[in-house]
């Protein structure tokens, strides 16, 4: 991906999460007084779930456009730097892609 | 790297702090905290599929004082980070570079983070 798309979706991933992130912390902070069969009834709901599994995609990928513009001002051994890439790279598709195992199997 | 004999740039040690030197390295140093919150929220989902007693002890020690520590701690770092992101979009646009303005929004985006999270904290907690 060149530097000026990876700029671009940089930003659009950014407005995209930010009402998102307002009304799942404001959710996740009032499940966090609730118990489990309130918290499983939560998660019944499609609207939720879908947009639990949408935020967690746009915002692992943000994640990784954000950790590689770290490791490429403070890394300069170039072979630790890709090693660091690849495993931002791994961890940004393993954790929506098993949330969204989660929400659709498990929960 | 070792045997480079240029001249360094001063480390950041070395500038005085404003507040835009400040909030640039907090934005990233807060954008770095959000993904451990999202790898917290991660295991939030893993234990509520893991069934109830071991959802009530997640919920246990999220409740405890250090739990709400975090938490709370959690909650400011995306709030910041977001609203500082907000400033990064204006400058993005070519809005707000003026050093009086820049500062401004600054002292803005610290304050308003912090009322954030106690509205959220109060109104989410059911407070008020």
């Amino acid at each position: 991906m060149n530097e000026t798309r990876k700029w671009v979706l940089h930003r659009i991933s950014a407005i995209i999460l930010a009402p998102l992130f307002f009304w799942f912390y404001f959710s996740l902070i009032s499940l966090s007084t609730k118990n489990y069969q309130e918290a499983i009834y939560f998660f019944e709901n499609l609207l939720f779930t879908v947009l639990t599994i949408f935020l967690f995609f746009i915002a692992f990928f943000h994640v990784k456009i954000s950790l590689s513009e770290i490791f490429e001002d403070y890394i300069h051994n170039q072979k630790i730097k890709d090693v660091a890439n690849i495993l931002a790279l791994i961890l940004s598709i393993i954790i929506p892609a098993i949330t969204l195992i989660l929400l659709i199997y498990k929960i | 790297m070792i045997n480079n004999q240029n001249p360094l740039s001063p480390h950041l040690q070395i500038y005085r702090w404003h507040i835009s030197s400040l909030l640039s390295i907090t934005h990233r140093i807060s954008g770095v905290v959000n993904l451990f919150s999202l790898i917290l929220i991660f295991f939030w989902l893993l234990v509520l599929s893991l069934g109830e007693s071991n959802y009530e002890l997640f919920l246990l020690i999220m409740n405890s004082f250090i739990g709400k520590f975090i938490l709370i701690g959690f909650t400011w770092s995306m709030s910041f980070h977001i609203l500082s992101g907000i400033r990064h979009l204006a400058w993005d646009m070519g809005y707000g570079f003026e050093i009086k303005t820049a500062n401004i929004s600054g002292i803005i985006v610290i304050i308003s983070s912090l009322i954030l999270t106690i509205i959220f904290w109060l109104l989410g907690r059911g407070i008020i």
